[in-house]
């Protein structure tokens, strides 16, 4: 009946060491997993770093050519409307105004001139009547 | 071991050149890296515009293409110039010895028109391309050209206002630092510095874009009916002294009566001939030597000195006013009455009307006039003087002058400009200068209320201007000849017709001188050649400024009145009612 007992003093002795062996076994091992995954995420980490450098560079360069792009626009915008100013200006100088009416319409200065006193909108000294529903017809009784 | 030892010297090469490269002398190469990067541009500061009084553009600056050329890289002279000629309307040969000069730049045709440059760029000609200026353009054609001046190809100002304001005008260009990778485009995060330009400001000028052509045209028809070989019609408003309008015409050599280069109302000298006789009035008033009513003989001649004054018209011994004298321009009352003046009186108020010395105008080549210190005044000087011969002045002093009796008494500094005009549009005055009092008001409005009379029942009949009540002088002077003298011994006298006037005479608003040089003979005399063209040229001009007539002025002042009104007038009103606002406040 000893010789009974003994193994299993002996197998609980034998537990604890393979348990210790394999513990120290686990511990050796499991510690090469969490390098590689760490290894693998600083990879990952860098690379998302890089594309998100990358990304970045893109935007600034696609900023920087847009900025580019409004520049040229408003120096452009700035000249068109220049040449426009001096077009409207030309268009309503009087000395155009004069050619065209004597030239191309055929306008010829009258004899005489009548000028009428300026009449303006408000002013109770010189009520402006109601204008007529068509004020370029005529209507003869 | 000899490969190894070979290895071993390009190696030792090798080693030192980066050393050399990175440590010895690493800014060589940095510079030059820099130096194809970084960019400076220029950045052109545009020469303001010119305005007239409501904001309408007179002169600007407007961007176009010059066709320029590097000749060391045109394959063919020749074949370039033959195909750039018919696109540029400029000579063969002109353009084929700027093509072959041993230059780097060459200008081809300058601030042309993007049509003309889009031809000679569509040609394709190695060498050949296009760079951008600025071109100063009038949109107003020819029309107050002597006013405005001119500008060099530059943009440089090189006469008139564009002379006298070219600083202001000119503004500092800018310069823009930047770093650019291949092809052009900025590097992003690169140098990047600008400093912007300071753009030229803009020039508010006093005058009135209509009333400035219109004075030309019925100025130039004027001269035109007259027979005359040029004139000068000048606006202002006595009150301010600001010119509305500065015409100046001439007959060419074509026979044709145009608006001229030169801006004679300042430049040109004239004797005044019978509109210096208001001045002269207003110094016996003054003076207290008579009253207007004050009537005295007249006969139809006096003798000063060795000289004998007539009247234009004969007469015989008349009882005649002060105001009589004045109405039928007689020379002898006049004489007559200056001479119990005496010189002293007469030279100094004619000084004080601003004879003799150049206005506020500070205008380019701006003549002064001649009137003679009275120390060497001759016999005659006083009645010639008195009469306005013998003395010259500009047409801007004679101008003055009546726009001080206008101005009861307060001799205005006549200006040109009312201010300037920034990028923002924020507007700075002019700081006018101060009014000088020449005569009471109460001798004023008496020298107004005698003219009046010239205009209603005098010689000046053809200035009067329906709806309005006009002060005016008319003036018949005997223009001297070059080599002396007046041509009267000869019958070869030349005239120089005026007529000199405001309205409405109650309030005066508008001051306008018209003279007519070298009239015809069949139509010489103030009231004749000058006159008229008052008359037209008023009538218009009340209207584009909105003065109201006698009849609508009544009521003016009543509560709730609304006028028509121009846009300069409706900021100075807003002016005056927020400087009332804030005084008050």
């Amino acid at each position: 009946m000893t010789a009974v007992v003994r193994p299993v003093a002996g197998s609980e002795a034998l537990r604890d060491r393979t348990t210790r062996s394999t513990t120290g076994s686990r511990d050796a091992t499991s510690g090469r997993p969490a390098l590689g995954a760490m290894g693998a995420l600083s990879t990952f980490g860098f690379f998302v770093a890089l594309l998100a450098m990358a990304s970045l560079h893109s935007v600034l360069v696609n900023g920087q050519f847009e900025f580019d792009s409004l520049q040229d626009r408003l120096e452009y915008g700035q000249q068109r409307s220049q040449v426009l100013r001096e077009e409207v200006a030309r268009l309503e100088s009087p000395s155009r105004i004069l050619s065209a009416a004597t030239g191309r319409l055929g306008m010829t200065p009258p004899p005489n001139r009548l000028y009428l006193p300026a009449v303006v909108p408000g002013d109770p000294l010189h009520p402006l009547p109601a204008p007529s529903e068509n004020p370029f017809s005529l209507q003869v009784r | 071991m000899v490969v190894g030892f070979i290895f071993l010297v390009l190696s030792g090469l090798l080693g030192w050149r980066l050393v050399e490269l990175q440590i010895m002398e690493p800014d060589r190469y940095l510079e030059r890296g820099l130096a194809q990067r970084i960019r400076t541009v220029t950045l052109p500061a545009a020469r303001g515009a010119i305005v007239d009084r409501n904001g309408v553009d007179l002169a600007l600056s407007v961007p176009r293409l010059s066709v320029v050329a590097n000749p060391g890289m045109v394959d063919d002279p020749a074949g370039a110039a033959i195909a750039l000629a018919g696109v540029l309307g400029t000579d063969i040969g002109v353009l084929e010895e700027r093509l072959s000069r041993q230059r780097s730049f060459v200008y081809l045709d300058r601030q042309v028109d993007s049509e003309v440059a889009d031809n000679a760029m569509a040609l394709d000609l190695s060498g050949v391309y296009t760079r951008p200026e600025n071109a100063r353009l009038r949109p107003g054609d020819g029309s107050g050209l002597a006013l405005l001046g001119r500008t060099d190809i530059d943009s440089n100002g090189i006469s008139g206002l564009e002379l006298v304001y070219d600083n202001l005008l000119s503004g500092t260009n800018g310069e823009m630092i930047v770093e650019a990778g291949l092809g052009g485009s900025t590097i992003p995060g690169g140098e990047y510095r600008v400093e912007p330009a300071e753009q030229g400001l803009s020039l508010v000028l006093t005058i009135d874009r209509a009333l400035q052509f219109e004075a030309e045209r019925l100025l130039a028809d004027g001269v035109e009916a007259a027979g005359g070989k040029g004139g000068v019609l000048v606006a202002m408003s006595p009150t301010t002294g600001e010119v509305l309008a500065s015409a100046t015409v001439e007959r060419g050599d074509d026979g044709v009566v145009r608006p001229s280069t030169e801006h004679k109302v300042a430049t040109w000298t004239f004797e005044p001939g019978s509109i210096m006789k208001p001045l002269t009035m207003s110094a016996v008033l003054e003076t207290g030597t008579a009253a207007p009513d004050t009537v005295r003989e007249v006969p139809g001649n006096v003798f000063v000195h060795d000289a004998d004054f007539k009247d234009s018209f004969p007469h015989g011994t008349e009882e005649w006013s002060v105001a009589d004298i004045l109405r039928q321009s007689s020379n002898v009352g006049t004489i007559l009455w200056a001479q119990d003046l005496g010189e002293e009186a007469l030279y100094r108020q004619l000084l004080d009307y601003g004879l003799g010395a150049v206005t506020d105008l500070r205008f380019p080549g701006e003549a002064r006039g001649i009137l003679t210190p009275v120390g060497r005044w001759s016999g005659t000087s006083l009645p010639t003087i008195a009469i306005g011969q013998g003395v010259s002045a500009t047409p801007i002093q004679m101008l003055t002058a009546f726009a001080t009796l206008a101005n009861d008494g307060r001799r205005p500094a006549p200006t040109l400009v009312r201010g300037s005009l920034d990028d923002g549009g924020v507007f700075t005055p002019i700081q006018a200068a101060e009014q000088i009092e020449v005569v009471p008001s109460g001798i004023a409005r008496s020298v107004v209320s005698m003219m009046e009379a010239v205009v209603s029942d005098g010689t000046g009949k053809r200035g009067q201007v329906p709806g309005y009540r006009v002060a005016g002088k008319t003036g018949t002077a005997w223009k001297p000849l070059a080599e002396g003298g007046y041509g009267e011994d000869k019958g070869e006298i030349r005239y120089v017709a005026s007529f000199a006037g405001f309205l409405p005479a109650e309030a005066p608003e508008l001051v306008i001188l018209v003279v007519v040089d070298e009239p015809a003979r069949r139509a010489y005399s103030g009231g004749r050649a000058a006159a008229p063209i008052f008359s037209d040229y008023a009538q218009f001009a009340v209207r584009q400024l909105r003065m109201p007539s006698e009849f609508e002025r009544t009521g003016l002042d009543q509560f709730g009145r609304v006028m028509a009104t121009t846009p300069a007038r409706a900021s100075e009103l807003q002016a005056a009612e927020e400087a009332a606002l804030s005084g008050t406040g």
